[in-house]
């Protein structure tokens, strides 16, 4: 009999596992279980409409399910709809890399505040996912805090020109979204230094070739690494770049101590400098980049330690690690993992045959792999010249393409 | 003949490429197909014929995978004399000033230490319309047809 392993979540650590642990042993019985409709996690949802090179991998997902006999089961909660315990009788391995989606609070006074809103919610927005709340309204000032990719891809996005978002899969209403903003001026704030920022310089310099912009870096400093001072070289490429009336400012080493308000809106962020002074940098909106962590409906602590027990549970990718790391470190940190669990399942005999995805049969709507195919095909078929995609953004929407289209059969 | 396919990867793009392109050559080549990290520089012998495929990274970098073996040919004085090869680069036009610099400069160093490049280099667009295979079963045919005029048809 065949090994049966539940990996929750098919992000790009789930589909990497899946893909190192067939291509290592072709008969395990492999299942993808996710929240969603649709698979790939952040590769669709997070990674930015206008990087869609980066999406690209999903071409090699989609091989998991064509070729290597993965299954997919989207529109399965976790912890909702099936139980942990549940998962874990039906299948001899359950792995979980479900990710952490919560937007990490800037922890100081009044953060809370509207007209304060986190860079996970405005990407989720931008990208169509289902659950995202309406893009927000972020005045003509907004003052993005935090100094990694993320941070970037929101200024690059709110940066752009229309003609600059051909062949996105950027949505209308998001398109209009951004063409209404109003904005005027972005900054970009960080508590650390320049040189210690978590940039890649790659997506600095990319910056540099935004037409409607105008850039300044303020206080950079210097660097005493390798990595600072490409990224400082990076920001002295784009400083004093363009001359358009929209204006993008990276302000460094400055430490946020409140968020200052008035009549209930942002006003401004209250930082310390590096000489010790408090001031406050004016704004219209905050958009908060500084990581993440777990919405809290899985029981991230006690299913880590679970991990870490001889128990056949395991987890993987940003949910183990934390919110660190790009699409290739998920891929590396997969192909360990792979490894171990294969290594552990030789040790194990095999026992009585599970039912693994049988478990999910039932009332529910759940979406297969042909089901999410269906979903596809049509965000494909609205592809125009501007657009290689137009994402249905509507649980109900997708179910219902997935599960109750008419067969157009081939 | 004997085909090694090697490659440079980060995501996995190129891996899945060599797979594809090893799967097409397999019915009448000995084929194999390896990540160029457990490469050794040594092993490259003048009866094989290399198909090289690269991404690129950083701003113009060659990808992870790749950069211990680069390491290794710059380091050392290892003569690649009589070895031949061809190479496929993956990129993405968004990165224009340095649009498949990888298997550029893997391709240099190659040569810069007496192997011998067979056909141009092909690249593929990440950004672009055509799929990586589509543009890469091509070179290849091309590359082992040139590789067969050289080595004689018995090889
Ligand atoms: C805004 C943003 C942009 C990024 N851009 C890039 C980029 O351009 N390039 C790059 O290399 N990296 C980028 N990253 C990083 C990259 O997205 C992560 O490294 C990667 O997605 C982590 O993969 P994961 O599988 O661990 O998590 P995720 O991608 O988050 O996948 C987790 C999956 O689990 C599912 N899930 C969650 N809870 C449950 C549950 N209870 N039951 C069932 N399923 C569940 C989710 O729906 C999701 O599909 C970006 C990250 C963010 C946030
Ligand atoms: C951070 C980053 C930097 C990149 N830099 C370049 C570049 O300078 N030139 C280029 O042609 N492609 C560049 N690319 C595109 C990749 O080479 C391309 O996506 C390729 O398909 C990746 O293949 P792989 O999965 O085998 O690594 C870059 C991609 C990323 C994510």
């Amino acid at each position: 009999m065949t090994h049966k392993i539940a990996i929750v979540g098919a992000g790009p650590s789930g589909c990497y596992l899946a893909q190192a642990l067939l291509k290592a042993r072709a008969d395990l019985g492999v299942d993808l279980i996710d929240v969603l409709p649709v698979p790939y996690g952040l590769v669709r949802y997070g990674v930015a409409a206008d990087h869609q090179g980066s999406k690209a991998v999903t071409r090699q997902f989609a091989r998991i399910f064509e070729r290597q006999g993965a299954r997919f089961f989207g529109n399965v909660h976790v912890g909702r709809d099936v139980t942990r315990d549940e998962l874990r009788s039906a299948y001899d391995v359950v792995v979980f890399a479900t990710g952490l989606a919560a937007d990490r609070r800037l922890g100081i006074a009044n953060d809370a505040a509207p007209g304060v809103v986190g860079a996970g919610a405005i990407t989720r927005a931008l990208n169509g996912h289902p659950d995202a709340g309406p893009l927000p309204d972020l005045g003509a000032r907004p003052l993005i805090v935090g100094n990694g990719n993320v941070a970037v891809d929101i200024v690059r996005l709110l940066g752009k020109l229309p003609d600059e978002l051909t062949g996105s899969d950027l949505g209308p209403e998001q398109t209009r979204w951004l063409a209404e903003s109003g904005i005027e001026a972005i900054t970009v704030l960080g508590r650390s230094p320049a040189a210690q920022a978590k940039f890649d310089p790659v997506m600095i310099k990319e910056l540099g070739k935004l037409a409607g912009v105008a850039i300044t870096v303020d206080n950079a400093g210097t660097a005493d690494d390798e990595h600072g001072q490409k990224l400082l070289d990076a920001l002295a490429a784009i400083d004093g770049d363009g001359t358009a009336a929209r204006t993008i400012r990276f302000v460094f080493s400055h430490v946020p101590l409140a968020v200052e308000t008035q009549g209930g809106r942002v006003t401004g962020l209250r930082c310390r400098t590096v000489q010790g002074d408090e001031i406050v940098v004016g704004c219209t909106s905050i958009v908060t980049a500084i990581g993440f962590e777990d919405i809290g409906d899985l029981p991230r602590a006690d299913i880590l330690a679970q991990a870490d027990s001889a128990a056949p549970v395991y987890a993987a990718g940003w949910f183990r690690r934390g919110p660190r790391g790009t699409i290739p470190d998920n891929r590396a940190d997969a192909q360990v993992l792979a490894a171990d669990i294969l290594a552990d399942l030789d040790g194990v005999s095999a026992g009585p045959e599970r039912p693994g995805g049988t478990l999910f049969e039932g009332p529910r709507d759940v979406v297969d792999y042909p089901g999410w195919l269906r979903i596809e095909r049509r965000e494909l078929a609205g592809a125009d010249a501007a657009r290689c995609r137009v994402k249905i953004c509507d649980r109900a929407a997708m179910i219902e393409a997935a599960c109750h289209a008419e067969e157009t059969s081939s | 003949m004997k085909i090694v396919i090697l490659y440079g990867t980060e995501t996995g793009n190129a891996e899945m490429l060599a797979e594809d392109i090893g799967d097409a050559l397999d019915a009448d080549h000995e084929v194999t197909c390896t990540n160029l990290s457990d490469f050794p520089v040594g092993e490259f012998d003048a009866e094989t014929l290399y198909l090289v495929v690269c991404s690129t990274y950083g701003d113009g970098e060659l990808p992870a995978s790749a950069q211990p073996f680069a390491e290794v040919l710059k380091a050392g004085a290892t003569s690649l004399a009589g070895v031949h090869f061809a190479i496929f680069g993956l990129g993405d036009s968004e990165y224009e000033e340095t649009f498949n610099f990888g298997s550029k400069r893997l391709a240099e160093l190659l040569t810069q230490h007496g192997a011998v490049q067979l056909g141009e280099r092909a690249t593929h667009d990440a950004s672009g319309v055509d799929l990586a295979e589509d543009l890469a079963l091509p070179w290849a045919t091309e590359a082992v047809a040139l590789a067969e005029s050289r080595f004689g048809k018995a090889a």
